[in-house]
């Protein structure tokens, strides 16, 4: 609280006021929830590899892919019909950690720019939140392999 | 979203709905199986040795061996707390066996699809669906299949 001494007596005093009514975070009850709801997304995830691996000639480590991808889609359904945004103020963390996050951080500001047309709107802002996670991805993916092709061409992996 | 529920309830259970006559088979991802090892080639080493072997080791609990013409398929499951070593268990474990059957081409995998696909090749050929040839046809497919990496 090194701004209290700047803050004149009143201002200290609405600060007492606003302390006092303020609500208090639920920390403990959020974590719960966003553990339980992450939990499922990640169960439901893993049904859906399984599905991969029984139905399908996917192996345990090519089934990643088409998962990934389910899963997003799944999300992105769900945001569109408007019930992640639910799951979002219910579950926290819990819905916006896992890949699903992802798809729904795609459509929503898709659904939001709508109004401002396909390309500025739509393609313009669609990749606002989502494109500096795949930007990341692509570019960290590639100084690794860089990373990797120098150490196997001098022998060392 | 009910019809959300719905579709999830509809992937969840379609593992439910057919291939009756498999019973193991379906639920070999999700408990202790015990195949029985197949010897398609009947020369040479003999499968229930090399099964009692891969069992024996403390990370591993079920194992699927296959015996081809050419290859050695050995497939098995690694308890959930030793999954972090899974690469190096795989290792010494394919290091093992070369060393002690030199003459043999062994195949080495984790992967629950290798191991399904194993149980499904001894439930076929206890059905009489499947002759030894095309159980060996079969062994190469699941071999390629472990060799895929996309």
């Amino acid at each position: 609280m090194s701004n209290n001494e700047k803050k004149t007596p009143a201002q200290q005093q609405y600060d007492k006021l606003n302390q006092k009514h303020e609500l208090k975070r639920p920390v403990l009850k959020n974590c719960l929830r966003a553990f339980f709801v992450g939990g499922l997304i990640c169960t439901i995830g893993q049904a859906i590899t399984y599905f991969y691996i029984y139905f399908f000639d996917f192996t345990e480590q090519t089934a990643g892919n088409p998962t990934v991808a389910t899963v997003v889609f799944l999300a992105m359904l769900l945001t569109g019909f408007g019930i992640y945004d639910h799951l979002g103020q219910y579950a926290g963390a819990g819905s916006a950690v896992p890949v699903s996050g992802f798809g729904n951080a795609v459509v929503s500001a898709a659904i939001e720019h709508r109004t401002e047309g396909f390309v500025l709107g739509v393609g313009g802002n669609m990749f606002k939140l989502a494109g500096s996670v795949i930007l990341f991805g692509v570019f960290s993916a590639f100084v690794i392999a860089l990373f990797k092709t120098i150490l196997m061409q001098w022998g060392g992996l | 979203m009910r019809a959300v529920i719905y579709l999830l309830t509809a992937v969840l259970l379609a593992g439910c709905g057919f291939q009756k006559e498999r019973e193991d088979s379906r639920l070999a991802l999700l408990k202790t199986t015990n195949p029985e090892p197949i010897q398609i080639e009947r020369d040479g080493i003999s499968v229930e040795k090399i099964r009692e072997e891969v069992e024996a080791i403390n990370e591993i609990y079920d194992a699927a061996v296959i015996k081809g013409d050419h290859n050695v398929l050995v497939a098995y499951k690694v308890r959930h707390l030793n999954r972090f070593q899974m690469k190096k268990i795989e290792k010494s474990l394919k290091e093992r066996l070369d060393k002690e059957y030199d003459d043999e081409t062994f195949v080495v995998s984790s992967d629950y699809k290798i191991f399904l696909e194993a149980v499904r090749l001894r439930e076929d050929m206890d059905a009489g669906k499947t002759n030894e040839k095309e159980a060996d046809k079969r062994l190469h497919e699941i071999i390629r299949l472990k060799r895929e990496k996309t």
